[in-house]
């Protein structure tokens, strides 16, 4: 069985020019990936402060390695894989520290922009149905173990495919599929009381 | 009745368009390069070499505290005891010693000079202490 060629990298000629020196092309790369990493880390973290703090030191870590970047993985896998890791650590951490209260999170729950659904804002009935159905579902991704809670972040929020995911979490589709099967059993059972209701 | 994986895919699908409020990212980029020439201006000078070694123990796991710190004791105690202990000698001349030797009287004339007798009057064969 042959191996198919890697597509290339959609990013090479940036990635070519920052390593040469030119911060404007690691400015379009921040750019360019920048909204989906932010998605990613707030919705791991919750709160915008650590999500802002995280982003830093991604790409602080992304522009510092990247003489050793030699291209076996796309950029986009790469600096996936940063950020993965280096909020797989910060999390590890907060919990150790339980530093962040509950009230903080709730507080950016509310905040969450998620939460305004624009197709629904002229039927404030089934907004607010939405609203805490969200609510609700926040509340059961956050008790979701962090791997799991990756998992699901990366496929049903930020729609990545078994195999993307696979590659930047450096494991098999299979052991993908297991948890996503068992992260959305649990988020089923945690809405189940909420869904009733509501429907 | 619980919802499908399929509903449950579609409200974590709301949250796709999470971003961060408009101006955001100029915001972001003039921090990201303000700490790129900070941290450039620390590695170039002689903070560098302190801020690297800081980062070379920042990275360290309490395992491996744990082994340097075990290894520097095993040094320490290894360099204590192979280290060559030089003999203190004070430099200050001999004092000759004043002492003559008086010869001693022979065995037998000792042997007069002790007083052998009984301490006290007692009976034949009883022993007073």
């Amino acid at each position: 069985m042959f191996r198919q060629p890697r597509p290339p990298d959609p990013d090479q000629d940036l990635v070519t020019r920052a390593q040469q020196g030119d911060t404007r092309a690691f400015d379009a790369l921040i750019l360019k990936y920048g909204d989906k990493l932010y998605g990613l880390v707030y919705n791991m973290t919750s709160h915008k402060e650590d999500t802002h703090d995280l982003l830093q030191e991604i790409f602080a870590r992304a522009y510092q390695s990247l003489g050793k970047f030699k291209g076996n993985a796309a950029f986009y896998t790469w600096i996936y894989q940063i950020a993965v890791n280096l909020t797989l650590n910060f999390l590890k951490k907060r919990k150790r520290r339980s530093s962040l209260s509950l009230n903080d999170m709730e507080s950016s729950v509310q905040q969450d922009p998620a939460l305004i659904d624009t197709a629904h804002e002229a039927n404030p009935e089934k907004q607010t149905n939405l609203n805490e159905l969200q609510v609700k579902l926040n509340e059961a991704m956050r008790k979701l173990s962090d791997p799991h809670r990756m998992v699901v972040t990366m496929f049903d929020i930020q729609g990545m495919s078994h195999g993307e995911i696979a590659k930047v979490l450096s494991t098999s589709e299979g052991t993908i599929r297991s948890r996503l099967h068992y992260a959305h059993l649990q988020l089923q059972s945690a809405l189940q009381e909420s869904w009733e209701e509501r429907f | 009745m619980k919802p499908t994986v399929e509903q449950i895919g579609d409200l974590l699908a709301l949250k796709r368009n999470e971003r961060p409020e408009e101006g955001y990212w100029q915001d972001f980029l003039c921090e990201f390069h303000h700490n790129q020439r900070k941290q450039a201006a620390k590695i170039s000078g002689f903070a560098g070499l302190s801020s690297r070694v800081t980062d070379w123990f920042s990275d360290m796991s309490p395992t491996k505290w744990a082994y340097g710190a075990g290894l520097a004791y095993a040094v320490a105690t290894a360099a204590f005891f192979l280290m060559p202990r030089e003999v203190e000698q004070e430099n200050t001349p001999g004092i000759p010693v004043n002492y003559q030797v008086v010869p001693s009287p022979p065995p037998v004339e000792q042997l007069n000079q002790l007083d052998l007798s009984p301490t006290t009057q007692g009976n034949i064969g009883e022993q007073v202490f």
